[in-house]
C-alpha cells in the first residue's frame, strides 16, 4: 500500500498544468459536495421545532427541514455531473499513464489503487477545507450541536474522497486490462444502452401508472405529487438526452451532404462521427432546464394564489415564509445552472484539448481559424436546439399541471415567460463553448505539429 | 557466439495465428528463442512482427497456437500470474512512449522495483548502477521530456533490465533513432543481455541493427520464412 | 570500386616522421585492416616514383645487422600535394560495377534462378554483417577500426537493401508474367 502511495504522490507532483486544473477542479466538486453533505447533516441532527434565526422560519419545523435537506440532496446531481466531467480532463493521456505502468510489470488491483488513490487526495485537497470552514459557520448558528452531529461532519469530510477514489477505481475497470491501454483498441464511444433504454421505459411505465391509477382507485391521491413531479422530470430529461443524441446524428448526416459552408461541414461530420458526444455533456444542462422551466411555471401559480389568499388573509404563516422557500428554490436552480455550464465550459475545453495536433495541421494547411471557431460553436448549438426545446416545454408542461392541480385559483392567461428559460439557458450554453475560444488560439500554434 | 548451454528452448512459439479484427496478423508462425541467445526478427511492415512479440511476452493471447515459457504454457496462465511473470521474467523496450512522463528518469528505472514491494531508497540505489551501466547517470533527476531520443531509450532499456528478467523483448528499440544513438543503444543493450545472462528478443526492419543478434528469423505476411527463401 | 590512391596513403604515413618500406607496409596493414595488404614490391616501386617525383627523399640508409633498410620521407612539395588530394572531393561512382548485380542482372535475363542466388547472398551478407558488428562493438577497439567496419557495413546494409527491392520486384514481376 505504501508503494502505490508514494507513487500515487509522485505521479501528481510531476503533473503538468492540464492536470493540475483536474485535481483543482475536482477539488472544487468535492469541497461543494462536502459543504452540501455538512448542512445536510446539521439540518437532518436538529429534532423538533426550533426557532432559527437564519431561514425566515423555514427551518423551524422538521417536516420544513426535511424538505429543504432534500432539495439539498437533489442539488447534489449537478456536483456530481461537475466532479464527473473535471475526471475526463485528460483522460486519454492518463489512460496512457496507466498502460505505461501496466507494461513496467503493475498488477491491474496495483494500477487501479494508484488511480484511485489519485483521485482520492484530490477530493480530499477539497473537502478538508469545506469541513474546515464549514463548521465555524454552522457553529455561528447553532452553539451546542449533538455529538451525533459532529459524528456526521467527520464522516462527510472522509466520505467524498473515499467514494470519489470508488468511483475512479471503478470506471477504470475496463482501461487497466489491456497493457497496450486503449490506444490499440478502435475507439468506441458511448451510446445509450440497454440500462438507459430500461430506465426510460420504467420511467414511462411509473408516469403512466400514477396518472391512471387514482381514475380506478380511490387510495391513491395527490400524495404523489412531488414524486410524479420528480418522475416526470426525469423522463422528460432522459427522452430531450435520447433526442440530442439521435438529432445529432440525423443533423449531421443530413448537413454534411448538403450544406456549402465549410464551418457547417466540420460540425456536422463531427456530429456523425461521435453523435453521442453532445448528449454526453449537455445531459446537466437539460437537466437543469427541466427543472428550471418547471419552476417557472409552479412559481407564477403560486405566486398568483398565495397573493390571493394574502389578501384574503387565510394564509398559514407570514407571506416572507413562502416567498423566501420559492427564492431558495431558485437559488439552488440557478447554482445547479452555474454548476452545469461551467462542467459544459469544461468539456468543450477538454476536447479542444484533445484535438490540438488536429486543429493544429487544419491551420497550418491554411483552414481559417473563424471558421474553426464557428464550428465549434455550431458543435454545440446544433444538437442543443431541438433537446432545450422539448425540455424547456416539458418542464414547463409540469409545472403549470401540477400547479395547477393543487391551487384553485384560475390562472390569468397562460404566461409565456417561463418559456424564455430554455432559451437563456440555450444562450448561456453557447457563451460557456464560446469560453473555450481563447484556447483555440492558443492550441493551434505551429508549435503543436512538433510533437507528431 | 550463443551462450545457450542447453538444447531445451527458453521461449517457444508454435503456430501462433491472431487476427485483429478481419486483418490476419499472424497465420501459423513458429519460433524459438533459446536462453541467452540473442534472436532478430526482421520484416518489411506489417508482417506482424509486433504481433509476434506482443503474443510471446504475454501480453496479447493469440488466438490459436501455443506459447510456452520455461515449460509453461503462456496462453493458459490467468492475467494474474502473467502480470507477475511480466513483472519478475520479462523486460520490455518499444520504440517510444513507455516512460512515464510524470516521473524523473531515476523513478522511471526504479518503478519496477517499487512495484515489487522495495523501500524507495533501495529501489533507487539499483537504478541508479542501471543508469551508470548505461551512460546516462548524469541525466537522472529529469523528466523524459528533456531527455534526448537516445537517452531516453537507454533509460528505457535500464527499467527493462533492473528487474533481472530472463528475456527482454524490444519492438524497434532504435527506430527513431540516428546512427550514432543507435549504435550506443544497441551496444548497451547486447553488453549488458550479455553480462546478465538474458536472452534477447529484438524486431527490427534495419539490417544493422538486426546485425548485433546472433541468429535471424524473418516474417513475411504473419508467417516465418524458410531459410533458404527471401519473400 | 575505386582503387585506393597507394601514393597518397603512403605519403600521409610518412608525414608523421620518416620511415622505411617495411615499416610502411606494416602502418598500412595496421591502420587499412578491411583493404586489401600491400605488396612489398607495391610500396618500394611506389616509393621510388615518389622520390622520382620530388615528392619523397632518401633520408639514410642504416643496416642493423641485417638487410639493408632504406629510410624515407616527405619533402615539403609531399605535404603539399597529400592536402591537396585530401582536400578534394571523389567523385561519387559514376558507373555500376558490382558483381552482384551482375550475377542477378545476368541471371534474370537467361532464366536462371535468380531467388535463390539473392537467399544465399542475403545470408552470406548477414554473417559478414555479423561479424564486423562484433568486431566494431568489442572494447577497446580503435577508431581506425571502427570507422573502417562501420563503412563496410554501411555498404553491405546497402547491397542488402538492394537485394530485398529486387526480390521483392522479382516476385511483382513473376505474378505479371504469371497472370499474362
Amino acid at each position: 500500500m505504501r508503494a502505490e502511495l508514494r507513487l500515487a504522490w509522485l505521479l501528481t507532483r510531476g503533473s503538468d498544468r492540464r492536470e493540475w486544473w483536474r485535481v483543482a477542479l475536482t477539488a472544487v466538486g468535492a469541497a461543494l459536495a462536502t459543504g452540501i453533505g455538512v448542512t445536510i447533516v446539521a439540518l437532518t441532527s436538529l429534532d423538533g421545532y426550533y426557532s432559527v434565526s437564519v431561514g425566515s422560519g423555514l427551518l423551524d419545523s422538521t417536516s420544513d427541514r426535511r424538505n429543504v435537506s432534500i432539495a439539498l440532496g437533489l442539488l447534489l446531481i449537478p456536483v456530481l455531473g461537475f466532479v464527473g466531467q473535471c475526471a475526463r480532463i485528460g483522460a486519454v493521456h492518463r489512460d496512457r499513464r496507466l498502460a505505461a505502468l501496466r507494461l513496467a510489470g503493475a498488477a491491474p488491483w496495483q494500477v487501479r489503487r494508484i488511480a484511485a488513490l489519485e483521485s482520492g487526495l484530490a477530493c480530499l485537497a477539497g473537502s478538508m477545507p469545506a469541513t474546515v470552514t464549514a463548521v465555524p459557520v454552522l457553529l455561528h448558528a447553532w452553539s451546542h450541536p449533538s455529538p451525533g452531529a459532529w459524528a456526521g461532519f467527520a464522516l462527510m469530510a472522509v466520505a467524498v474522497p473515499v467514494l470519489g477514489a470508488a468511483a475512479s477505481a471503478l470506471s477504470l475497470r475496463r482501461v487497466v486490462a489491456s497493457p497496450l491501454g486503449r490506444v490499440r483498441r478502435a475507439g468506441r464511444a458511448w451510446a445509450p444502452g440497454r440500462l438507459f433504454r430500461t430506465v426510460t421505459w420504467l420511467l414511462a411505465a411509473t408516469a403512466l401508472f400514477i396518472v391512471v391509477a387514482p381514475v380506478f382507485s380511490d387510495r391513491f391521491t395527490f400524495d404523489f405529487g412531488p414524486v410524479t413531479v420528480f418522475v416526470l422530470a426525469l423522463l422528460i430529461s432522459f427522452t430531450a438526452v435520447w433526442l440530442t443524441g439521435s438529432s445529432s446524428r440525423q443533423l449531421g448526416e443530413g448537413l454534411a451532404a448538403r450544406t456549402r459552408r465549410p464551418d457547417v461541414l466540420i460540425a456536422a461530420e463531427r456530429l456523425r462521427d461521435d453523435p453521442w458526444a453532445a448528449a454526453r455533456t449537455h445531459a446537466g444542462v437539460l437537466l437543469v432546464t427541466v427543472a428550471g422551466s418547471g419552476f417557472m411555471g409552479v412559481r407564477q401559480i403560486l405566486l398568483a394564489e398565495l397573493h390571493a389568499r394574502s389578501r384574503e388573509g387565510s394564509l398559514a404563516a407570514d407571506l416572507s415564509y413562502y416567498t423566501t422557500g420559492l427564492d431558495l428554490a431558485a437559488a439552488a436552480i440557478l447554482f445547479g445552472l452555474a454548476l452545469v455550464l461551467t462542467a459544459l465550459a469544461v468539456g468543450t475545453a477538454e476536447s479542444l484539448a484533445t484535438r490540438r495536433r488536429g486543429l493544429a495541421a487544419q491551420v497550418a494547411a491554411g483552414v481559417p481559424q473563424a471558421v474553426l471557431a464557428r464550428a465549434l460553436l455550431l458543435e454545440t448549438a446544433l444538437p442543443l436546439a431541438p433537446a432545450a426545446a422539448v425540455a424547456g416545454v416539458g418542464g414547463f408542461a409540469i409545472g403549470t399541471w401540477y400547479a395547477s392541480l393543487t391551487s384553485d385559483v384560475t390562472v390569468a392567461p397562460v404566461p409565456y415567460v417561463p418559456l424564455l428559460v430554455p432559451l437563456l439557458v440555450y444562450a448561456a450554453c453557447l457563451l460557456a463553448a464560446a469560453c473555450s475560444l481563447p484556447l483555440l488560439r492558443r492550441s493551434v500554434r505551429p508549435a503543436e505539429l512538433r510533437y507528431a | 557466439m550463443s551462450n545457450g548451454d542447453s538444447t531445451v528452448p527458453l521461449l517457444a512459439a508454435r503456430d501462433l495465428t491472431k487476427a485483429h479484427g478481419r486483418t490476419e496478423a499472424l497465420r501459423g508462425a513458429s519460433v524459438e528463442l533459446r536462453a541467452g541467445e540473442i534472436l532478430a526478427v526482421t520484416g518489411p511492415s506489417g508482417s506482424g512482427k509486433s504481433t509476434l512479440l506482443h503474443c510471446l511476452a504475454g501480453i496479447v493471447s493469440p488466438d490459436a497456437g501455443s506459447v510456452t515459457y520455461d515449460g509453461q504454457r503462456l496462453d493458459e496462465l490467468p492475467e494474474k500470474r502473467l502480470s507477475e511473470l511480466r513483472r519478475t521474467d520479462f523486460g520490455v523496450v518499444f520504440q517510444f512512449g513507455q516512460l512515464i512522463p510524470e516521473l524523473t528518469a531515476l523513478d522511471n528505472v526504479a518503478l519496477p522495483l517499487m512495484l515489487a514491494g522495495a523501500p524507495r531508497k533501495d529501489a533507487q540505489a539499483a537504478a541508479g548502477e542501471w543508469l551508470e551501466r548505461f551512460g546516462v547517470r548524469g541525466q537522472e533527476a529529469l523528466r523524459p521530456g528533456e531527455l534526448s531520443g537516445g537517452q531516453a531509450q537507454r533509460a528505457a532499456l535500464a527499467r527493462a533490465l533492473v528487474t533481472g528478467p530472463k528475456v527482454v523483448f524490444a519492438d524497434e528499440p532504435t527506430g527513431a533513432l540516428d546512427s550514432l544513438a543507435t549504435e550506443q543503444v544497441m551496444t548497451s543493450l547486447v553488453h549488458t543481455a550479455r553480462e546478465a545472462g538474458a536472452a534477447v528478443l529484438l524486431i527490427t526492419h534495419d539490417a544493422q541493427v538486426a546485425a548485433y543478434a546472433d541468429r535471424e528469423v524473418r516474417l513475411s505476411d504473419g508467417a516465418v520464412l524458410p531459410a533458404g527463401v527471401t519473400a | 570500386m575505386i582503387a585506393m590512391s597507394t601514393r597518397h596513403i603512403l605519403l600521409g604515413l610518412l608525414a608523421s616522421g620518416p620511415s622505411h618500406g617495411y615499416d610502411l607496409k606494416r602502418r598500412h596493414d595496421e591502420r587499412f585492416p578491411q583493404a586489401r595488404p600491400l605488396a612489398y614490391g607495391q610500396v618500394y616501386t611506389t616509393l621510388q616514383r615518389l622520390v622520382r617525383d620530388g615528392l619523397a627523399e632518401v633520408e639514410g640508409t642504416d643496416s642493423d645487422g641485417g638487410p639493408e633498410r632504406t629510410t624515407y620521407r616527405s619533402t615539403d612539395d609531399g605535404a603539399r600535394e597529400l592536402a591537396k588530394w585530401a582536400g578534394e572531393i571523389a567523385p561519387p561512382a559514376p558507373f555500376v560495377t558490382n558483381e552482384i548485380f551482375a550475377k542477378v542482372v545476368v541471371s534474370i535475363l537467361s532464366g536462371g534462378d535468380a531467388d535463390a542466388y539473392l537467399a544465399a547472398q542475403r545470408a552470406a551478407h548477414m554473417q559478414r554483417m555479423r561479424e564486423l558488428t562484433a568486431v566494431k562493438t568489442a572494447p577497446g577497439a580503435d577508431l581506425a577500426t571502427v570507422l573502417s567496419t562501420d563503412y563496410a557495413l554501411n555498404h553491405l546494409d546497402a547491397d542488402l537493401r538492394w537485394m530485398t527491392t529486387t526480390a521483392a520486384r522479382l516476385t511483382t514481376l513473376t505474378a505479371e508474367v504469371d497472370a499474362a
